[in-house]
């Protein structure tokens, strides 16, 4: 890095390049390279799946149900002669959009419910405390289950249960550090230059979370995966036709006895993805913390 | 120390560090120590891998070399234990609903005064024999003698006459199988009347089930939690949702004693617990057993399988009122010839058998109509292109289920009515949705259900409140007549015409007669496998090892 370069980026943030960098550094690891390869397969996998499966959802054969995997089905076919390779395919789109979406609710519900903990208001702080310790013991299925009395089973009711419950918990996690940040004397002396509250929490407060939310979020996301496929298989997950890993499970675990490798499939798919999302987390933290991230100290925030 | 200060610390005091993302560590002792190391702890997991590995190997070995089971003189067991699936809530047959009663209690503990055989027709029970008079209006019941409840208390006329006369005033459960029921009299202590405003061939019938089981009229118990019968066995613990206990009733009156003295019902809602607790030995029979789960059973020669006929009856219900798509019989009839019922039940492991009306083989009326619609994709086509839906405007239908009976036989139905162009829309709801939206409100297009119960015809085709909103005046005249006949053979023939008018009208389809799988230890003997899940006889077993 040259004096001139370095002038530039000590007066201007560079969030690309300090991205770059918490990539680059995940990749270095091996537990991150692992994480990014088996996201970016499941990626893939879910856009193919968008226009293609390599036999239609739909087409069943009653007269060639729980075959091998053969060249034509790879994964061979599940209890109503479908292709297991397809719905897995097809499934790993519902489930990636499952896991971002409540990875979006949990953190839009986490950051507000933060915020109403650290908000200087007493009777608000306070308050929030009580009342997310109060609903973080109602569980995820709990929530789940009450939704899709009125609403039916459904993606919605999956993100919501998970995003709301995974939201108080990141809340929670995140409290202690938050409350530190706004006790400082950095963000006093914002607040006294008249910074609002709400600004104060998004420059201050939030990136000084920001190691703490990722690997809650990662985590969510992961568990959104195991909720799903859970609930899925307790008849409030995703709807009948709608294909997803839980759905796979739940055709195939009742004859695990009989057929142990069509759960064998399914299973691999989730603990892989679950795994590669938790390491994610556990990386992305590393990476993003310029305390145990050297390279990151490099880059000038400017003040 | 916030983050600016970091950097701008380490540019300060050495610039070499800043050559790239994998610059080498501060020279902040604090930082450094803060830095994840990496750590060799390569010997820990083979020290757990090796573990690991003999507490399996250790295992395996231990199983393989258990004792296989005495080789040598096999002797009759003490005891048996039967795995089921339905658990009953509590124990009073006369006001709870649901077969899971009528298998546990009738003809083990409760006695009718009629029983039924494997071909579901009425035998003596607790009357040796009856006569109807020549109208067709009264029956006379002599009933055997030296018959003791359970209690003690000898079971007589007036018992009879008490469980009747209390059935009919309080309407309990099957109190609607009496058709056309007058008056219950007791000339003596051992021959019981009945009479009939009008003739009723099924009345013998009627009296298998629940409207003719004989209660003890000067015990007095909680009904709930007891149960006290003339049968061969008594309760000695019932653990609702789990288990029942039966141990044979000292004062049981027949010839033919129970054979074996203790018997245990164990109730599994998981399927694959169920197969575990068969193959490890806790129970010795299991049923049902889905047929696909019982293969490695029919493969082992201790376990013997065997697929029993029933009366369940898998109904497509098509909603016959006006105004539906289904009220079309061109869309109708298109259905039926478009579902592959021998592609359902081959899914299915091949073990039930194809039905094509609405009365089962074990039911008076059953004539075999599986010729009437076979599967033919191009008719179906053109009869729904004559209703005006074609590929491109196809039919939108929706189906409606109970979470029951899976997700497979919805995605298969799907598959089949996509070829005839009639896009379907499946739901799979709570039980308890399904009683209110379909059952209760007939707020549907297309539904699933096992109509397991025997004789129904009249109560489901012949009555225009029926879900189905089949209304047919031909069939309930038929019906009518066939149930207020004096002759079981022509009753059975004017049921039977009936059926075929039902069935040629398409007004449902008939997926298939659903044959309860019955998975057992092979030293077991005399245990029910027709029609087990209603009325299953326990006097018989005996287990052998």
């Amino acid at each position: 890095m040259t004096n001139r370069s370095r002038s530039v980026y000590a007066r201007k943030r560079s969030p690309w390049r300090s991205i770059g960098i918490v990539m680059r550094s995940v990749w270095a690891r091996g537990t991150g390279k692992f994480s990014l390869i088996v996201l970016a397969i499941w990626l893939v996998v879910s856009l193919v799946s968008l226009f293609w499966t390599p036999h239609s959802l739909w087409a069943t054969d009653g007269y060639h149900v729980w075959s091998s995997p053969s060249r034509a089905h790879w994964l061979g076919t599940d209890g109503t002669g479908a292709d297991i390779a397809s719905w897995l395919m097809a499934g790993a789109g519902v489930d990636l959009l499952i896991a971002v979406l409540t990875v979006v609710v949990a953190l839009a519900i986490g950051l507000l419910l933060t915020a109403c903990m650290v908000a200087r208001s007493t009777v608000l702080s306070r308050g929030s405390v009580v009342l997310i310790d109060a609903l973080i013991s109602i569980p995820t299925i709990l929530v789940a289950l009450m939704l899709a009395v009125p609403f039916g089973a459904s993606v919605g009711v999956i993100v919501a249960a998970c995003g709301l419950s995974y939201g108080l918990n990141m809340a929670r996690v995140c409290r202690p550090q938050a409350l530190r940040v706004a006790n400082s004397s950095f963000v006093e002396s914002a607040r006294h230059s008249g910074v609002g509250a709400w600004r104060v929490f998004m420059r201050h407060v939030v990136p000084n979370i920001r190691s703490v939310m990722m690997v809650q979020l990662s985590l969510s996301a992961g568990t959104a995966v195991l909720a799903e496929a859970g609930l899925t298989y307790l008849g409030v997950g995703v709807p009948s036709g709608v294909p997803s890993w839980g759905h796979s499970l739940a055709t195939s675990a009742k004859f695990i006895t009989v057929y142990p490798l069509t759960v064998v499939w399914i299973g691999g798919c989730v603990t892989i993805a679950v795994i590669a999302l938790n390491l994610l987390g556990d990386a992305l933290r590393d990476a993003s913390d310029p305390l145990t991230n050297p390279a990151l100290r490099q880059v000038d925030y400017g003040a | 120390m916030t983050h600016t200060n970091g950097a701008d610390h380490m540019h300060a005091t050495d610039p070499n560090t800043s050559d790239g993302p994998h610059a080498g560590p501060s020279l902040d002792p604090e930082l450094n120590l803060r830095l994840k190391q990496p750590r060799g702890g390569v010997p820990g997991r083979i020290v757990a891998l090796v573990v690991a590995l003999a507490v399996i190997v250790s295992f395996t070995l231990a199983w393989m070399l258990k004792p296989s089971g005495a080789a040598g003189g096999v002797t009759r067991q003490d005891s048996v234990a039967i795995g089921l699936n339905l658990a009953p809530t509590n124990l009073d047959i006369r006001s709870t609903a649901g077969t899971a009663l009528d298998q546990l209690l009738i003809g083990n503990v409760y006695e009718g005064l009629l029983s039924r055989n494997e071909q579901n027709e009425a035998v003596p029970g607790l009357a040796k024999s009856w006569d109807v008079s020549a109208d067709g209006t009264q029956y006379t019941f002599a009933l055997n003698t030296g018959v003791k409840f359970s209690n003690g208390d000898a079971m007589d006329a007036d018992d009879v006459v008490w469980s009747i006369n209390e059935l009919v005033k309080h309407q309990y459960h099957d109190a609607n199988q009496l058709k056309f029921f007058k008056s219950v009299s007791a000339p003596d202590s051992h021959t019981v009347t009945i009479t009939l405003s009008q003739p009723y061939a099924q009345l013998p019938w009627a009296l298998t089930t629940r409207a003719g089981l004989v209660f003890d009229k000067d015990a007095s118990y909680n009904y709930r939690t007891k149960a006290i019968g003339t049968g061969p066995y008594v309760i000695t613990s019932f653990i609702p949702n789990d288990s029942v206990s039966l141990t044979a009733n000292k004062h049981y009156w027949n010839i033919v004693q129970p054979q074996t003295p203790h018997i245990t019902i164990k109730y599994f809602t998981d399927d694959n617990a169920a197969v575990n607790a068969l193959s490890s030995g806790s129970i010795q029979v299991l049923s049902p057993i889905t047929a696909s789960l019982a293969a490695p059973f029919r493969d082992n020669d201790h376990y013997v399988v065997r697929a029993g006929d029933g009366t369940d009856k898998y109904v497509l219900a098509m909603n016959n009122a006006p105004g539906q798509p289904t009220a079309n019989k061109d869309v109708r009839e298109a259905i039926r010839y478009a579902i592959d019922t021998k592609q359902l039940i081959a899914a299915r492991g091949g073990a039930d058998s194809a039905l094509g009306g609405p009365i089962p083989s074990l039911d008076p009326g059953y004539e075999d109509l599986t010729g009437l619609y076979p599967h033919d994709v191009a008719k179906a086509r053109s009869l729904l292109a004559r209703a005006g839906y074609t590929k491109d405007h196809p039919l939108k239908l929706t189906l409606t289920y109970s979470n029951t009976y899976g997700t497979e036989i919805g995605n298969q139905l799907r598959s089949q009515l996509k070829q005839a162009n009639i896009d379907l829309t499946v739901h799979v709801v709570e039980f308890s949705t399904w009683l209110q939206q379909v059952y209760t409100d007939k707020n549907y297009q297309l539904s699933l259900v096992d109509h397991n119960e025997s004789h129904d015809f009249a109560s489901s085709w012949a009555n225009p409140d029926y879900y189905f909103n089949y209304h047919n005046q031909r069939v309930q005249e038929l019906t009518e007549q066939a149930l207020s006949s004096t002759s079981a053979e022509e009753s059975d023939k004017l049921l039977a015409q009936a059926a075929r008018i039902v069935s040629e009208d398409a007004a449902a389809d008939w997926l298939f007669n659903y044959r309860i799988t019955t998975a057992m230890d092979a030293g077991v003997s005399g245990f029910p496998t027709v029609m087990n899940q209603i009325h299953m006889p326990l006097v018989n077993v005996v287990y052998v090892k």
